[in-house]
């Protein structure tokens, strides 16, 4: 699935990967491969993204995540 | 006729005021290339804020949900008024300066009127002329010198809470609008109450979402961000056509030195001539009343 994460800056991080979690504002939570379309709103907290080679991390203060078809946009 | 040496004299000082603008106008384009690469990284972060809210103000009517939709009896007024720090930009700062200044005249006449100038320029113009009854707001004033999200962003906030609060009832921003390298369009925008038709934009939604946690509360956070990073754009902006507007006059300048140089050389050239001429038919005037002897 692929992964971008967005902020007015910059891009932090574009390309593929096999799950994020993000801290949404009802609580963290996960989004792994061919999850449903999605919208939800982010609190401050951290994003942890695991790909093929590894995990990273970013700190973003809230933000947006979109979800659809396999395509997640995270504007932080 | 001007004497050879202040004719040299002139030429160096001329040369050496096109060597500035020459230099001055390699550095506005590095900024410039500098500037634009910013709008470039914002871009697809605002259209896809643009496209979410798209899919939201769909199936909900936002108009009648948010505070920042919703017009007021004009009262107070607020001009965002975006110059900058330094000058030597063509007619970059004057022409901000009189739009604003039309504004207050004619569109808000009889209004109360704050001016919160972003930019050195705006600023000290605002706060020294006397006809325009006028509040100036300094706050912001050295936003440039640091722009980056953050920056825009703590304005964009200050915007969305002095509104909130009721101390203004229309928020307008002057500022120069981006076209290319050598155009920038003069943009007076409505910040707020928010125009309907230029935030949701025509695009229709087709798909299907799930709303975490619900469309409401997505849409609060998600227009304050929007406004916001309308706000940092409308910066963004401004400082590349700063540095494009400068890079032009400071083009201009160096061609009208070479112009110049040309001609004091000619002149230089002419002099120096004629005072061989003279030499020469005197030393000649002189010999011939010696053989005459």
């Amino acid at each position: 699935m692929q992964l971008e994460i967005l902020t007015p800056d910059k891009t932090l991080f574009s390309g593929d990967v096999e799950s994020v979690t993000v801290p949404g504002s009802k609580g963290r939570f996960q989004i792994l491969n061919n999850h449903a379309a999605l919208v939800s709103s982010l609190d401050k907290g951290k994003v942890n993204v695991q790909t093929k080679s590894g995990n990273e991390q970013f700190e973003i203060t809230g933000g947006v995540v979109e979800v659809l078809k396999n395509k997640v946009v995270i504007l932080a | 006729m001007a004497n050879l040496k202040e004719v040299r004299t002139r030429i160096t000082s001329v040369s050496s005021t096109q060597q500035i603008t020459k230099a001055m106008k390699l550095v506005s384009a590095t900024k410039l290339r500098k500037a634009q690469n910013a709008i470039t990284q914002m871009r697809p972060y605002a259209v896809k804020l643009n496209g979410i809210l798209a899919n939201l103000s769909d199936s909900i009517d936002v108009d009648s949900l948010n505070i920042y939709f919703q017009t007021r009896e004009v009262k107070n007024v607020l001009l965002v008024v975006i110059s900058s720090d330094r000058g030597l930009c063509g007619s970059f700062n004057s022409n901000i300066i009189k739009k604003a200044s039309s504004l207050v005249v004619e569109k808000y006449a009889g209004k109360n009127v704050t001016i919160l100038p972003v930019g050195k320029k705006g600023s000290e113009f605002f706060s020294k002329q006397q006809k325009m009854k006028v509040t100036v707001n300094t706050e912001y004033r050295d936003t440039f010198l640091q722009l980056n999200a953050n920056a825009g962003f703590q304005l964009g906030s200050y915007l969305l809470d002095v509104y909130r609060s009721g101390k203004y009832d229309v928020i307008e921003v002057v500022y120069n609008q981006f076209k290319n390298a050598a155009t920038q369009i003069l943009t007076n925008d409505q910040f707020l109450p928010i125009d309907t038709k230029s935030i949701k934009g025509n695009q229709k939604a087709k798909n299907d979402y799930l709303f975490e946690p619900s469309k409401e509360e997505i849409l609060e956070d998600l227009i304050p961000r929007i406004l916001k990073t309308q706000i940092y754009r409308s910066l963004l902006d401004s400082a590349a056509s700063e540095h494009g507007a400068r890079m032009v006059a400071m083009d201009k300048a160096t061609d009208n030195a070479g112009e110049l140089l040309k001609a004091l050389k000619i002149e230089y050239n002419r002099v120096r001539q004629a005072a061989i001429t003279t030499e020469i038919s005197e030393i000649v005037g002189g010999a011939a009343a010696l053989s005459a002897n």
